[in-house]
């Protein structure tokens, strides 16, 4: 029995081990753009784990060199909006799917579903020739207009839906709510988990995305910030760039989501779960 | 309700009342289900059915003539060096993401579903990097892979290697992506398997160590089994993923050198914004669609996951 527990106890300390490992190269990235971020321009390359000693001021440089809360207000602004408009359509569309009956409903989803299949890397072009007929290239209407309507969100808040007794949405309509306000006032109530869900993972996504503001957007005051990171490497090529200021901007643009992340986890893997196993 | 008292509800009117009803349901149904349709059909829907019909012109954003050449684009594609070059770069990287980062994320997630102490802390640590922006880890990691006094270059010093032109090598340029896209991605792997391990049944693990199975054939025969349907998931996943590859090629090598790293979508990319080249970006466009148009095909209908439950 004592040798048994003691394997037991053998086994459990190698998987720590190994997790710890792991753990430790997954940070290691971050650690090394925290640990450049503060050091001295004579310490970037060196080879010390930590510099002797730290050069906060890096990050009011950094702060001072580009206009970063400018930035940050263009992804907060269309992000939030784009998250809000496709709270708003797959709120409707997947309302729409799970609880009223009609004619064409199996198309639609099928349809909706192909769009998932349609990655934006092969429609830029049309679209962006749209967008710029009506001369929106370069305003938010061109970084939030081709987002609003989400499948990824319609599937998302379906999923969420389905598991809300129906019993419940016929028992208000014999009571004479409108479907709107069942919507609101029962459906909507009953989802917040996948509401979260859905809020948080597209907010991320759509902070993180470089792409589409890459090409819709192209001068400095309407540059959000995976773009403006993105310039660091192209304006000052190779071995000019301050790599200490680089990462103390790295720090600014990354800090928000890594906040969001560490608040609401649960929903993220609720999101990630949640699509891979229920339906 | 309704359908549970049918005798009731025979009489003219009430059926009158009850067609009307229907009619109004639908048109309830429709409109609800119309901000949704407007917007994807006016953003994916048209957009892709002009993309097809870009890829039989030849045309740039400079000249407004277009010149109808029929398949030629994708002839054209067929015989391009660089083309084949993406295409071979995209599907070498997807191998890798399969081959390595799916191995480790369902190692990974046999470890953390042991449950030791500290298992939501590992788990928060290793799913951290998939929701830090690819353009902020690209940057890390250019930093990391630096020719002279980049942490990598010393690791590889320290273990009596010379450096390594990481980003700026021919086979290296590539291998660089793909080591970011791992780190980036296996966290998030490992939490599909981690869900998938929640159905492994219990009382089978437990009879299959009760017949003196060890843990190697608890997993195979148990294990695995249980978690084909996440696997499936994670691999089209993870090949749908891959094959969309753009942000980590255009912030760490700029798909170079010369080529060497291009992927489709960068090719695309650089096709159609860069050089204008509407016909061929087109036609690349098309050739990616298709891709994950199969994919997305063999996942709906192999797992019937999304698509089951719609009584």
């Amino acid at each position: 029995m004592n040798a048994k527990r003691l394997r037991l106890r053998l086994t459990h300390s190698g998987v720590h081990i190994v997790l710890i490992i792991l753990c430790a190269v997954c940070i290691t990235p971050l650690f090394w753009m925290i640990r450049t971020a503060l050091a001295p321009s004579a310490d970037i390359l060196s080879s010390h784990l930590w510099p002797n000693h730290l050069a906060f001021g890096n990050f009011v440089t950094a702060w001072h060199a580009q206009p970063f809360l400018l930035f940050l207000g263009n992804s907060l602004l269309t992000n939030a909006t784009i998250v809000a408009c496709q709270l708003g359509t797959s709120a409707l569309a997947a309302y729409s799917l799970v609880f009223i009956p009609y004619q064409g409903k199996r198309l639609v989803f099928f349809t909706t579903l192909l769009a998932m299949m349609v990655p934006m890397q092969a429609t830029f072009v049309p679209i962006y020739s749209m967008l710029s007929t009506f001369h929106l290239i370069n305003t938010y209407g061109a970084l939030i207009l081709p987002f609003v309507g989400s499948a990824f969100g319609i599937f998302l808040m379906r999923q969420g839906f389905l598991s809300i007794p129906k019993e419940m949405v016929q028992a208000a309509r014999v009571d004479g709510a409108t479907e709107w306000q069942i919507l609101v006032n029962i459906v909507l109530p009953h989802a917040k988990p996948t509401v979260a869900t859905l809020v948080l993972l597209n907010f991320v996504y759509h902070y993180n995305s470089l792409f589409w503001p890459l090409i819709a957007t192209n001068t400095n005051n309407m540059r959000v910030v995976p773009v403006a990171l993105s310039y660091f490497l192209t304006q000052d090529a190779g071995q000019s760039l301050q790599w200490n200021l680089a990462m103390a901007f790295d720090v600014f643009a990354i800090a928000p989501v890594v906040i969001l992340f560490l608040l609401g986890q649960r929903y993220f893997v609720q999101g990630v779960t949640g699509v891979s196993l229920k339906g | 309700m309704s359908r549970a008292l049918p005798g009731v509800l025979k009489s003219q009117p009430r059926a009158r009342q009850q067609t009307a009803r229907k009619v109004q349901s639908s048109i309830h149904g429709w409109i609800m289900i119309l901000p949704a349709l407007v917007f994807l059909t006016l953003f994916v829907f048209i957009p892709m059915a002009y993309v097809v019909y870009l890829s039989m012109f030849q045309s740039n954003f400079l000249t407004p003539t277009m010149r109808f050449v029929g398949w030629e684009n994708y002839y054209h594609l067929l015989t391009a060096p660089d083309f084949g070059q993406a295409l071979t770069n995209t599907v070498g990287l997807a191998a890798g993401m399969v081959f390595l980062s799916l191995p480790l994320a369902l190692a990974l997630a046999i470890l953390v579903n042991m449950r030791l102490s500290g298992t939501s802390v590992y788990r928060t640590v290793l799913f951290g990097p998939y929701v830090i922006p690819l353009v902020g880890s690209g940057l890390m990691f250019t930093l990391l892979f630096n020719t002279d006094g980049g942490l990598v270059n010393r690791i590889v010093e320290i273990f009596g290697g010379h450096p390594i032109d990481w980003l700026g090598g021919g086979q290296s340029a590539l291998l660089s992506v793909l080591i970011l896209s791992i780190w980036q991605y296996t966290g998030y792997y490992m939490l599909v398997f981690l869900a998938g391990l929640q159905n492994v049944p219990q009382h089978l693990k437990e009879s299959c160590r009760v017949d003196g199975g060890g843990l190697w054939s608890t997993l195979r025969h148990v294990t695995l089994p249980a978690l084909a349907p996440s696997l499936f998931f994670a691999i089209v996943v993870c090949l749908i993923q891959t094959f969309q590859t753009f942000d980590q090629v255009y912030v760490m090598t700029g798909g170079g050198p010369d080529g060497a790293s291009t992927t489709l979508a960068y090719y695309i990319f650089e096709k159609g914004f860069q050089m204008y080249d509407i016909g061929t970006s087109s036609a690349a466009s098309v050739v990616l669609f298709a891709m994950l148009a199969l994919l997305t095909w063999l996942q709906v209908s192999f797992s019937n996951r999304w698509v089951g439950d719609e009584s």
